[in-house]
């Protein structure tokens, strides 16, 4: 563990480190492109859309909403929380954090079983063509997030480690996640 | 090192390549190789008439074919001995070999799959026909790739005395410019490109026999240098 | 746990490293992906893919209409196609490079030693074989279009699972033979191959095998990679210096 590399001066500026906010605009720049596609079938068959979108469980998008913005807030905290030297403190943040995430993965899951079970499924429409494939992509995105969670955790577990860039990264990924269901929800769940 | 291993994979393959010269041999589609101008019906009545030969002899094939996998294995470990810049060239022999003999195990169900029904429908006997003649022919790109890597990492060979002596360097280029036209066995009906002819049967196989054969020589002698070297 | 490779000394003055082996490595990259491009674009039309919303007359007129570049840009295909080979080898030995264990650069040999024959030359055998033949029963020839575009586009494992670990591998390496950012780059394709996952339930739309989420954004994410890719490749030879241990 001795050739543990020193970060390069230019990852400072940035909160995190370079490499990861090329992944980040990337992916944005990505679910950009499927927003837009999205909105074009949405105008050629609006009334279809909104016939459809009817179908999905308001309340569950939005308890959805509140769980990762929570998870976000306590990522978020674990960052500053790491800035103090208080990596104790971090570590539950960041586990507070992982746990919303999880939560938002169950319902999720549930949602998807309940609207399976009365029928819908990815080759019903085109509405739910997107539903499905779009909250698919963005749980996969979930599901890495766990991963990289994981890792700050381990990050900060051990006391050779605690590079804060580490946890920057990290925390502006699952942002992001966040940051991409917020869009989604507002296009699939609440736009009229 | 021990060079045992290398002793039984050149015995493996020694035996097997006799085992599937036979097979070659009974295989009713190759002497002579069928041709590309068939109908359906005269494919189909084919199968069913040498149904037991086709399994006997594609069923060897299917068994003995990958059996020749650790000679080429041979062959990438000696390229890492040599005195090359770098051992890449032996990683590419390798990744190339594992897609070639992948094609040939394809090719060789689908002969036998073409002969587990000769009943079915003929057109479809015959797209099964045309499946196993067309990926047992055409796609050389892998051993073209694997004898240019090879020639490529002979010539580079900085030891004062070779793994591979240097005019193998050359001759693997020959065997390989000899298969390339038989990549027109896929769209060719007649003359000695079709999957029959001349050029894209006869002399691919010939030239593979012989790229075995002279291999198998000049990595008996790489073998014994090497146990000269290290005893 | 010691055989990973110590770090590159930077030393100025060392000799000139004997690459010739490396830069023919090189050269085919260039070289086989233009071929790719002749083949696939202007050849074979299986890129952009035509619709998979088709009768079986519309197909057979297709094999009809296009056979004969079909057959050209297959047959040469079938020769190039080794110089995949080539490639995995050469990025295999460049990821020996890194200060990780080999696994990662065997696996890279491995997923693409299989995904050459689902992803690539499975479409080419069964576009070759409707064109060896555009007279047979239709419902034949329809059923060789779809193995042929479906196994090109949908042949997703294999080449996800190489995305995935070339870029675990660059991002674990302190040797910096590849930037950290590319390995993000890296894993966008992981997530266009998860997207390209609906091909086998639609006909139409962005989902489809010739969808634009499917295919064209997978597409051009896969040419952002593959140019850096190539150029990366290059620096990564060029910075290479004499006396470097490499893995075995």
């Amino acid at each position: 563990m001795a050739a543990e590399t020193a970060m390069s001066p230019s990852a400072r500026r940035l909160p995190g480190d370079v490499n990861m906010w090329v992944f980040v605009l990337g992916d944005m720049v990505f679910f950009g492109a499927y927003f837009v596609i999205f909105m074009y079938y949405r105008t050629r068959q609006q009334d279809m859309f909104l016939l459809s979108q009817r179908h999905l469980s308001l309340a569950s998008g939005v308890v959805n909403t509140l769980f990762l913005l929570a998870s976000s807030w306590f990522v978020a905290r674990a960052v500053q929380a790491v800035r103090d030297d208080m990596h104790e403190r971090a570590l539950r943040l960041v586990a507070a954090g992982g746990g919303f995430g999880v939560a938002f993965v169950a319902l999720k899951i549930h949602e998807w079983y309940a609207l399976a079970h009365h029928g819908f499924k990815l080759s019903t429409n085109d509405f739910f063509m997107f539903y499905f494939a779009l909250t698919a992509i963005h749980v996969f995105h979930v599901l890495l997030g766990m991963f990289v969670l994981g890792f700050v955790g381990r990050e900060l577990r051990r006391a050779d480690l605690r590079r804060a860039w580490v946890v920057e990264a990290g925390a502006t990924y699952w942002h992001m996640v966040d940051l991409i269901w917020v869009v989604l929800f507002a296009i699939l769940y609440v736009m009229r | 090192m021990k060079p045992t291993a290398q002793w039984i994979s050149l015995g493996l393959a020694a035996f097997f390549g006799a085992v599937m010269l036979v097979a070659f041999l009974i295989f009713p589609g190759f002497f002579p190789p069928m041709s590309p101008n068939w109908s359906a019906q005269h494919v189909a009545d084919f199968y069913a008439h040498h149904a037991t030969l086709i399994r006997t002899s594609m069923v060897i094939f299917n068994l003995c074919g990958l059996m020749l996998v650790p000679f080429f294995m041979v062959i990438v470990y000696q390229m890492k001995r040599m005195a090359t810049p770098t051992q890449v060239l032996a990683y590419c022999y390798l990744s190339a070999a594992v897609s070639g003999f992948t094609l040939f195990a394809i090719a060789d169900l689908m002969w036998l799959i073409a002969a587990f029904r000769p009943m079915r429908d003929p057109q479809l006997v015959m797209l099964l026909n045309d499946f196993a003649w067309i990926i047992f022919t055409a796609p050389v790109g892998a051993i073209v790739a694997q004898n240019i890597c090879l020639a490529i990492a002979v010539r580079l060979d900085a030891r004062p005395v070779p793994v591979f002596p240097k005019w193998v360097a050359p001759f693997s280029l020959l065997i390989a410019a000899a298969m390339v036209p038989a990549c027109c066995g896929a769209i060719v009906h007649n003359g000695p490109l079709a999957w029959n002819g001349l050029v894209s049967f006869w002399l691919r196989i010939i030239a593979y026999g012989v790229y075995f054969a002279v291999m198998f020589v000049v990595l008996m002698k790489a073998i014994r240098r090497e146990a000269a070297e290290t005893a | 746990m010691s055989v990973a490779a110590p770090p590159i000394a930077a030393s100025e003055d060392m000799p000139e490293a004997d690459k010739r082996d490396l830069w023919f490595c090189w050269w085919v990259l260039p070289f086989f992906y233009s071929f790719f491009g002749l083949i696939f674009v202007l050849l074979t039309h299986v890129m952009p893919p035509p619709s998979p919303h088709k009768t079986d007359e519309q197909i057979t007129a297709f094999f009809h209409a296009h056979g004969t570049t079909i057959q050209i840009g297959f047959a040469i295909l079938m020769v190039v196609i080794g110089g995949s080979g080539i490639l995995n080898g050469f990025v295999a030995y460049e990821m020996k490079r890194m200060s990780v264990t080999p696994v990662f650069a065997y696996t890279y040999i491995a997923t693409l030693a299989v995904g050459a024959i689902p992803g690539c030359l499975m479409c080419a055998f069964s576009f070759l074989v409707a064109s060896f033949r555009p007279d047979r029963d239709p419902h034949i020839v329809a059923m060789l279009y779809d193995v042929a575009l479906l196994t090109f586009v949908g042949s997703l494992g294999c080449f996800a699972a190489q995305y995935l670990t070339l870029g675990i591998a660059i991002l674990l390496d302190k040797n910096e033979i590849f930037p950290k950012w590319f390995a993000y780059v890296s894993f966008w394709n992981v997530i266009t191959e998860l997207l390209a996952a609906p091909v086998f339930v639609f006909k139409k739309g962005p989902f489809s095998w010739n969808g634009a989420i499917s295919f064209w954004e997978g597409t051009v994410i896969f040419v952002i990679y593959l140019n850096c890719f190539i150029l990366l490749l290059r620096k990564a030879v060029q910075d290479q210096r004499a006396g470097e241990v490499v893995q075995d």
